[in-house]
């Protein structure tokens, strides 16, 4: 441990701590942008944290400084508040002067931290800013480099974090920028669209594509039967946008909110998670029983699947073939529920709320219209949701809760569980053992798949298959090193689950900000008390609204019409 | 292959093989091969010498060889012939047959092309006897000029690798850094850390790696000592490296080298695959056993990557970007690993402090600067180069002494230290130790040795801006204080150079460079705010001029002036515009143009100091446009322009003082403002110094008498034989008088300051000149000495000959090139016979009846540096002389009269008067301007002292009323735009003068003026730098 002084204050941290953590230990509070501890980002580069330790020449900064025994800092002498106070004023010199206007109005930590620096005027000339194109390339992503202050987190999570190495600072002094490798803009890049960059950016440089106008016009054309989904997560986060506390369920609410907006039916992912796991698992087992490719890999998460396009094409073959929940809901929305309400699907406008902004993207991706139409008309995000609900006036907390429409909104407990790392799993595990045994798992919590370990394994006798080998990957960077061990045949799994953001959907790159690992494993509890607790049913093969789709509509796991509508294909992409 | 060299023994065989090799040559020429003597012709030379070796049948007695550069690069091509050390500069292919002829055949060298000494003409043939050599220290260069770098035997002919056998035999790694770290050696890229400790942390630090790497990503403007050295002593870094490797135990090693160096990449190349073939540098190192390989990485030349942790990055492949300390490199390094990292000036020090000893490299310096220091010098120096001299030794004896002092007769403004991240000193700091503690008090850094002399052409504002540029273009953009606040800095100070400055941006600009030096992540950043820190320190009245007048007084910024001519005149005299009018051969209205701007045009066409002259954008070509020469042919040629008398429109009465060019002027402009105005003279005319003080060999008084008539013309009233103060008290004037306006000049002689100074024969130049012009009966004796070096020495010399005197003496205390006079009155004054004693200072008039007799001098030497950047002369012991002299003119300097001025209430500071920067002074009525505020000056500064102080007058006494200041409507006149559309190098027209056997003893006017030929001729010269885009 080391023995320090901070504003006269005795403070004792273990060695290797740095000021920050010394410092934020003893209760002061030092003002910091750039770092980002749950990365390990701490470049040193915004400089707003210095601060002044005896005999230094300079400044230093307290996010990067490694606390000494004997050290004497101050945190907040006139030099040190000065010093704040003009790199606050840089930044700010060259930041746009919309915040009203702002996606990131009130979640910006750029203008929390000034204003705890508490600068308030500009002294410096700014008739000179960075003036950057704005990348709308994509329907998904938009960056505004002219609101970029430099913190390089996004280039960490996308390089360190998710293994995608696409965002790199280039150019030198005040035109340097942030850009995706070789300049290139996103939709020409190998972005995969996992968001995270939009989850960590501190200012609106980095923010999704909003999408809120396109469902307030459908809700508002009267010719438009408006339907919506929600992804599993959606229901432990939207509270979040409301000042709820982390991890607080909000299924009830939730619909009733979408109701209030207005839409014609309020559907449930959910449903069509519990429909992934009987195509999937059936999938699985056909390849097992048949030698077909193993081990097999989830395909529920598209920025996983532009991922492996982009990087890891030899192996698209390990993808099972089933689309996500949210393209089998959106296919089965214009087809099964158009067909049973007799009206033209053509009419059927699909809204999907998910954590997520590859959602965006995967919705748009042209074999995703095996309806005849465009599967899923629009995505928004969990941050969009709440933007439209707090548009509407809608108090979530207060509202009463509201039920499912049918016929596809009834879910089971493994439908809800998708929403978090290692669920996919635990579902599939549950239903794959029940088709193979006949019989209940002993016991239905699979906990070996849980938590927030980067990799986590399992290994299941069932029945006649045998030891299942199973394997649960969250977070690009952690694909990155299956997939290595897989290229060089050292992943002998049967079956391997893979989530592109850290946590799973509950850290989606669409979630409600500020983000922590903390809130995921909140969100996650509250995922999988819903399943435990609150739900009847927890395997999906027991969902009686599946039975009844399979027996009205599809007729068999993996036959012709699920053939059609519920699985894809996948391409190979450069990088 | 060469043969492995695995002991002492080998190193020694090959040293006599070398010796063995140049005994078998009478002669040995040592051509220098840098990329400076290559780009001025030297592979012309080599190859015309070897041709005509050839042809001569002198190969086998004469050798050429190609060394590394020997630092005189501005004297290229170079050459030294050893054995006798005979240097020739500026070679030419054409010099090879005389070369040849008189010096390898005949034995004769050629003077011609020798270096001459610049003051006294004379060839100094050895190389050692040349200030720019014989003053330096050869440590780390001790090679320069004697090897050639593409050979590994040359080095160790000259001791090479012989520290680095002895680390690795005879030395434990602790012994080799208690050496170093006694040797008080400091890093020389720039921070000066102790060099020993660095590597007694990094050896202290347990890793199974460690590296050891070379900073050579030299980026500094101007600076190019580590590329010198890579290119020309390559073994010497790798020896050094090696001996580190030992130090720390470590066993790869990294050069980072910009790949904007090709030659020295080429070099230490070549020199790492000789030193492996040799067993010099590899697996089993001499026979040791110790292993050490070094590779070198080409950066791409980003200035950051100079930053240790950045250079890091570099090599580990990522973006070149600082990482934060701690952890330092000597805990974490290159990949995490412990690791060492110095300049290429360093790591070359260090065999030689092995070889030699500590003690001996601990003896030179300074108490905390130790050994010797290589500099780059550039900019305003005559002799670009590369210097290298021990620590202590004075900035001043750098740039002067060993550099030959700033060119083209220009004054020393600055000197840049340190690069970006240094500062500028001025003059006042020529007396700077190069010492790393002095300098950074100085407000600069030692930095890795780039020195870029700067002149009076320099803007300062301008330098700031340029390095903060160099500051923002070279950041990597990665922490805020320096990404947006060197921007911001530059954005400020580009403000200030258009004129957009706020006055306030003084403080912005010191506050923002605290800021950025307390924040910034690196050293880059931390030190960018310096050049500008030091110039606000040294420089303040060029900023505040830039800020408040809105001029750019050393004419840079073009944002703040029509053309620099004009910038430099002190009252803006459209120069270009009558130029243009003269070419066009409208004289008339050229003539109109000067009086727009100057009441006393002829007299400025004879006697102006002509400040727009030394700023002529022509003079970048050939010469200077002959301005003062044509102006004063528009005078003499044109029709005067009609002078009508102006009335007057105001209450308010005025009253000036001193009817000299500022009472004048000042007159003229509150008539002009519609004041009755009345001026008083002391003397029976008017024109104070311009009648009293010029001789009329130089000025006719019918010139004179003429523009100070259409002054009166105007209606201005003026009182001669009026002394204020005796024949009428101040109080009247007071009472009478509404404002008064005081410019009675500096009409007494400074004081020598010994005793007999009142004896018979002793007359200060102002009042001997003054009592000549008033035909008072001053005589002259047959020994006239007069001291001084200013213009005055030179009027009273050249008056005392025309009186009759039959020798007269200027005795000045300095050395020509520091006297003050105009360089052409200097050279009249020679004509006509006078003779001129250099470095000499009176020390005792020597009396008999009452009468000077005879003079003592003392031969003086140039000491230290004083603030005007000239060395002060210092009298030398025992070098006194006596001279007779019968009389003895002082002319070393004019004061104000204090009973001219004792006007109640009025501020003065020692002989002038305090005034404020609109001349007014501490009495509210009372102004004042000329030489009784500045002390001596030229013409033109009282000029523009009356107009200014005119204007003042006038803004407050209509203030009073509530008024707006007057404005002049100025007459339009056309001025044409023509240029030739080439232009051909032709030198300045020469003024006629009468022969000096002509002059005798007379006081007819010396210079006989252009005809309109030659100042049409000189006036198309003009390249009319004053266009505007698109005019």
């Amino acid at each position: 441990m080391a023995v320090l002084t901070i504003d006269n204050l005795a403070v004792e941290v273990p060695e290797g701590s740095t000021i920050l953590e010394a410092a934020r230990s003893a209760g002061i509070h030092i003002p910091s942008l750039c770092t980002l501890p749950e990365i390990h980002h701490s470049p040193g580069a915004c400089r707003v944290c210095v601060v002044e330790v005896e005999r230094s020449r300079a400044l230093v900064a307290a996010c990067v400084y490694p606390v000494a025994s004997g050290m004497k800092v101050k945190t907040s002498t006139r030099r040190v508040r000065e010093a704040r106070e003009r790199v606050i004023e840089f930044l700010l010199s060259d930041h746009p002067r919309d915040c009203n206007i702002c996606q990131k109005h009130g979640n910006c930590e750029l203008r929390q931290v000034a204003e705890l620096v508490g600068r308030r005027e500009i002294s410096v000339p700014c008739t000179d800013f960075s003036v950057h194109d704005i990348d709308d390339s994509t329907d998904v992503l938009v960056r505004d480099m002219s609101k970029c202050i430099h913190c390089l987190r996004c280039v960490t999570v996308c390089a360190d974090v998710q293994g995608v190495f696409l965002l790199t600072p280039e150019g030198r002094g005040f035109a340097s920028r942030v850009v995706p490798a070789m300049g290139h803009c996103l939709a020409d890049s190998a972005c995969t669209f996992c968001g995270q960059c939009t989850v960590v950016c501190p200012t609106g440089a980095i923010v999704e594509k909003d999408h809120t106008d396109r469902v307030w016009a459908a809700l508002e054309d009267p010719s438009t039967h408006v339907v919506v989904q929600e992804a599993p997560a959606i229901r432990a986060q939207l509270g979040e946008e409301f000042g709820m506390a982390p991890g607080t369920l909000v299924t009830g609410q939730m619909i009733t909110a979408l109701r209030r907006l207005g839409f014609d039916r309020v559907f449930d992912t959910n449903f069509t998670a519990d429909l992934t796991i009987i195509e999937e698992g059936h999938e699985l087992l056909h390849r097992v029983k048949t030698g077909g490719k193993l081990p097999m890999i989830t395909s529920c998460c598209p920025g996983w699947i532009k991922f492996i396009e982009h990087f890891y094409p030899d192996l698209l073959p390990h993808l099972s073939t089933c689309k996500s929940p949210q393209q089998m809901f959106g296919a089965l929305a214009k087809t099964y529920y158009a067909q049973k309400q007799g009206i033209d699907p053509a009419t059927v406008f699909v809204v999907s709320i998910m954590p997520c902004t590859a959602k965006k993207f995967e919705a748009a991706r042209p074999e995703m219209r095996s309806s005849g139409h465009r599967d899923v008309d629009v995505v928004l995000t969990t941050r969009e949701l709440g933007r439209m609900l707090r548009q509407a006036g809608i108090e979530l907390a207060v509202l009463p809760e509201g039920e499912h429409d049918a016929p596809i909104g009834r879910y089971s407990g493994a439908g809800t569980i998708f929403g978090t790392t290692g669920g996919v799993m635990e579902a599939a595990l549950r239903t794959v053992y029940a088709v193979v045994t006949g019989k209940d798992l002993p016991s239905l919590d699979v906990t070996a798949v849980r938590g927030l370990d980067g990799i986590k394994e399992a290994a299941l006798e069932i029945g006649e298959l045998g030891e299942v080998r199973a394997a649960v990957v969250h977070g690009l960077g952690n694909a990155r090193k299956i997939l290595d061990r897989l290229a060089a045949g050292q992943a002998a799994y049967h079956f391997i689950e893979i989530m592109a953001c850290p946590g799973g959907c509950v850290g989606g790159g669409g979630q409600p900000l500020p983000a922590s690992d903390e809130k995921r494993i909140l969100r996650a509890g509250a995922l999988y008390h819903d399943d435990k607790q609150v739900q009847a049913i927890r395997q999906s093969h027991e969902n009686p609204a599946i039975k009844a789709l399979y027996d009205g509509f599809l007729k068999a796991p993996l036959g012709k019409k699920s053939h059609d509508l519920l699985h894809t294909r996948y391409t190979a992409r450069g990088i | 292959m060469a043969e492995r060299t695995a002991s002492m023994a080998a190193l020694k065989a090959i040293k006599q093989q070398v010796n063995a090799c140049h005994a078998k040559f009478r002669l040995r020429l040592m051509i220098c091969g840098s990329n400076d003597c290559h780009l001025t012709g030297s592979g012309d030379v080599k190859s015309s010498l070897d041709m005509a070796l050839q042809e001569t049948g002198l190969k086998d007695q004469v050798q050429i060889v190609e060394t590394g550069c020997i630092g005189s690069c501005s004297m290229g091509p170079v050459m030294t012939v050893f054995p006798e050390e005979i240097f020739y500069m500026k070679l030419e292919s054409e010099d090879v047959p005389e070369l040849v002829e008189n010096h390898l055949i005949k034995g004769v060298p050629v003077q011609r092309l020798m270096y001459h000494d610049p003051v006294t003409g004379q060839a100094v043939p050895r190389r050692s006897e040349i200030p720019f050599f014989a003053l330096q220290h050869s440590f780390v260069l001790h090679n320069r000029g004697l090897t050639d770098p593409r050979r590994i035997e040359d080095y160790i002919w000259r001791d090479g690798y012989q520290a680095m056998f002895k680390s690795l035999t005879a030395l434990s790694p602790s012994q080799i850094i208690a050496e170093v770290k006694d040797s008080g050696l400091r890093g020389r890229g720039g921070g000066g850390f102790p060099t020993g400790m660095k590597w007694e942390f990094c050896a202290s630090t347990k890793s199974d790696v460690k590296y050891v790497l070379c900073n050579a990503d030299e980026g500094d403007p101007g600076a190019f000592m580590d590329r010198r050295i890579m290119e020309d002593d390559p073994h010497a870094i790798l020896e050094g490296m090696v001996i580190g490797a030992r130090a720390i135990d470590a066993h790869q090693g990294y050069i980072y080298c910009r790949a904007e160096y090709p030659l020295a990449i080429e070099r230490l190349t070549c020199a790492i695959a000789q030193a492996e073939a040799h067993g010099l540098l590899g697996r089993n190192i001499m026979g040791t056993g110790f292993d050490f390989s070094v590779d070198i990485y080409q950066g791409a030349g980003a200035f950051v990557c100079g930053e240790e942790t950045a250079l890091m990055n570099s090599i580990e492949g990522k973006r070149g970007t600082p990482r934060p300390r701690p952890p330092f490199p000597a805990v974490s390094g290159l990949w995490k690993k412990p690791s060492i990292l110095n300049n290429v000036e360093t790591w070359s020090s260090v065999p030689q402090i092995i070889l030699g000893g500590a003690d001996a490299y601990a003896s030179i310096g300074t108490e905390t600067s130790k050994g010797t220091k290589v500099f780059a010098v550039t900019g305003k120096i005559n002799h670009i180069g590369l210097v290298e001299v021990p620590m202590g030794t004075t900035l001043g004896e750098i740039i002067f002494d060993i550099s030959g002092g700033v060119p083209n007769n220009r004054k020393f403004k600055a000197a840049q230290l340190g690069g970006p991240s240094g500062g500028c000193v001025p003059a006042d700091c020529l007396n700077l130790p190069i010492d790393y503690e002095e300098i950074v008090k100085a407000g600069a850094i030692m930095g890795s040795g780039g020195l870029i002399v700067m002149d009076e052409d320099t803007c300062m504002v301008d330098m700031a801006r340029y390095f903060m540029d160099f500051c923002q273009d070279e950041s990597c953009g990665k922490c805020t204080p320096c990404r947006v606040g060197t921007k911001r800095m530059r954005q400020i100070l580009e403000n200030i150079c258009k004129g957009n400055g706020r006055i306030e941006d003084i403080e912005l600009l010191e506050s923002l460079s605290v800021a950025i030096r307390d924040t910034a992540l690196c050293g880059l950043g931390q030190t960018a705010p310096n050049p500008v820190l030091s110039t606000l320190r040294y420089f303040i009245d060029e900023y505040n001029a830039h800020i408040i007048d809105k001029k750019c007084p050393a004419g840079v910024c073009a944002d703040l002036f029509e053309s620099p001519c004009r910038n430099a005149c002190p009252v803006e005299m459209e120069i270009p515009a009558y130029i243009a009018l003269v070419r066009a051969g409208r004289f008339d209205d050229a003539y109109r143009v000067l009086k727009r701007t100057n009441p006393f045009p002829s007299v400025c066409g004879r006697v102006c100091g002509h400040p727009c002259q030394s700023k002529c954008r022509r003079g970048q070509l050939d010469e200077s446009l002959a301005i003062k020469n044509i102006k004063r042919f528009i005078t003499d040629h044109a029709a005067p322009p009609n002078v009508e008398t102006l009335p007057v429109t105001r209450s308010e009465k005025i009253a000036v003082i001193g009817a000299g060019p500022a009472g004048m002027t000042a007159a003229l402009e509150m008539k002009k403002r519609g004041y009755a105005v009345t001026v008083f003279e002391a003397l029976p005319e008017a024109g104070g110094m311009l009648r009293w003080g010029i001789p009329e060999y130089r000025l006719p008084r019918d010139i004179l008498a003429r523009e100070i008539q259409d002054i009166l013309d105007t209606g201005v009233a003026l009182r001669t034989g009026v002394k204020i103060g005796k024949d009428l008290p101040f109080a009247d004037l007071e009472k009478s008088y509404d404002a008064i306006y005081i410019g009675v000049g500096a009409q007494k002689s400074m004081l020598l300051g010994l005793a007999n100074e009142d004896a018979d024969g002793v007359m200060g130049a102002v009042e001997f000149l003054r009592s000549h012009s008033l035909g008072e009966a001053v005589a002259v004796g047959k020994s006239v000495a007069v001291i001084g070096g200013g213009n005055s020495a030179i009027d009273a010399a050249r008056t005392a000959l025309r009186m009759g005197a039959y020798s007269v003496k200027i005795l000045y205390r300095r050395e020509r090139r520091d006297m003050p006079a105009i360089q052409v009155e200097i050279k009249a004054a020679e004509e006509e016979g006078v003779t001129i004693e250099y470095l000499v200072a009176p020390k005792e008039i020597l009396v008999k009846d009452g009468k000077v007799a005879s003079l003592e001098l003392s031969r003086m030497r140039l000491g230290p540096f004083d603030a005007s950047g000239r060395r002060k002369p210092v009298a030398i012991e025992g070098g006194e002389f006596v001279i007779p002299v019968d009389t003895l003119i002082p002319a070393i300097g004019q004061q104000a009269e204090p009973d001219l001025i004792c006007a109640p209430g009025i501020g003065m500071t020692k002989n002038t008067i305090t005034v404020n920067p609109d001349y007014s002074t501490a009495h509210p009525r009372v102004w004042a301007g000329g030489e009784v505020v500045t002390g001596p000056a030229m013409v033109i500064d009282a000029i523009a002292a009356g107009q200014k102080a005119a204007a003042a007058m006038d803004k407050a006494l209509r203030e009073i009323k509530g008024e707006a200041p007057w404005k002049a409507v100025q007459e339009k006149i056309d001025i044409p735009f023509e240029v030739d559309e080439d232009t051909v190098e032709q030198p300045q027209a020469k003024m006629p003068a009468l022969a000096p056997e002509n002059r005798g003893k007379n006081f007819a006017e010396v210079e006989l003026g252009f005809n309109p030929e030659t100042a049409v001729r000189e006036a198309r010269r003009c390249i009319r730098c004053d266009a505007v885009r698109g005019q």
